[in-house]
């Protein structure tokens, strides 16, 4: 601070990088006394007589006590972080919160090499999307459920392994029925593109998720059209 | 003669290992932290992060090593373009093959995909689109 500017050299900042036990001198004020210990003098209230009239120890001093008024305002100070950075944190545990999976969440995958699964909500994500790349279609929702789980609740909240033994379906632990609904533009044939909808469903399924779809139910819950 | 030697391996280093393995994977856009996880990064991220700056990020995966076994679980996320199924065996194979070279565990690896995102490149998705044409049979 304004150290540098009446301790000549700059010693008093080294004094205080050196921080504790006075046990190296450095050059003294030009008075002769040790920077160092005016600086504890002014500080403890304890300045002798020449202290008190040197012009070069009153200014250490000075100093001294003015950075320790500063230190002292701010150590009161309850430091407050930045709207932006509870913003980020808030908005980081929500993320975390939401995305959370829960097992009923998941379906199992058909992998060779170890338990895995997929999100539910993004299997669901990526079937809509594929009705929405569809000419004339528009998807709304998208249900998907483990096969052999009929009343809802899936049976897949283990290893793949210990889901083909437990889950209710037995021999199709992997299979999903996915139920989706659908607006269409006016016009089009709701036959032939239903039929569409469901082997897009069905390609995207395997191929884009590897989840083998065994049935889809399509329900065609509204009409639009193009101006 | 050689006093037997006990090597043991910490959980942090194996999800470590299988974090960065998995990472490499082609289809793996990103591991998905845990709460624990993000809260730990985001301390990092303010505080300065004073827990070794060049340590691998086990950002997405945990690990427990027990018995000469490790069980790992990996968060991950992907995009349209990558076969769920076989994106998450080819990361269980690259993760569990890496893990016996780096520390000679067996390791079993769960793969959760949490998301697949769906804005793919365009190139991507024009070769994507073909292989849709619905397979014959198919019911």
């Amino acid at each position: 601070m304004e150290v540098g500017r009446t301790v000549p050299g700059g010693p008093a900042g080294e004094t205080l990088g050196a921080a504790g036990p006075a046990d190296e001198r450095i050059e003294p004020l030009a008075c002769g006394r040790d920077a160092a210990d005016v600086w504890d003098h002014a500080v403890e209230g304890t300045l002798d007589a020449h202290e008190r009239d040197c012009p070069h120890c009153r200014a250490a001093a000075a100093d001294a006590l003015g950075l320790d008024g500063v230190v002292h305002r701010m150590a009161a100070e309850r430091p407050v972080p930045p709207p932006s950075v509870l913003d980020g944190v808030m908005q980081a545990v929500i993320d975390t919160v939401t995305a959370e999976l829960r097992p009923q969440d998941l379906l199992a995958l058909d992998s060779p090499a170890g338990p895995a699964r997929l999100s539910r909500a993004a299997a669901a994500r990526v079937l809509r999307h594929v009705v929405d790349g569809m000419d004339g279609m528009r998807a709304r929702s998208c249900r998907i459920e483990p096969v052999g789980s009929g009343s809802g609740r899936t049976g897949t909240n283990g290893a793949a392994g210990d889901g083909a033994a437990t889950n209710g379906g037995g021999a199709d632990p992997f299979g999903v029925t996915v139920a989706i609904t659908v607006t269409a533009r006016f016009g089009v044939d709701l036959a032939s593109v239903t039929a569409r909808v469901r082997q897009m469903v069905v390609a995207a399924g395997e191929q884009a998720l590897g989840v083998p779809v065994r049935s889809v139910d399509i329900a065609v819950v509204d009409l639009w059209d193009e101006p | 003669m050689t006093p037997p030697v006990r090597l043991t391996v910490g959980d942090a280093v194996v999800a470590r290992i299988a974090a960065a393995t998995a990472r490499e994977v082609p289809g793996v856009v990103a591991l998905r932290p845990d709460l624990a996880q993000t809260l730990l990064g985001l301390a990092g991220s303010l505080l300065g992060d004073r827990s070794a700056g060049d340590a691998l990020s086990a950002a997405g995966a945990s690990a427990a090593v027990q018995d000469g076994r490790a069980e790992i679980a990996l968060t991950l996320v992907t995009t349209l373009g990558h076969n769920a199924r076989d994106l998450s065996a080819a990361v269980q194979r690259a993760v569990a093959a890496r893990v016996r070279a780096e520390t000679g565990l067996d390791a079993v690896v769960r793969v959760t995909v949490a998301d697949v995102l769906l804005d793919v490149p365009q190139a991507e998705r024009e070769s994507k689109q073909s292989p849709q044409v619905p397979p014959p049979g198919s019911r």
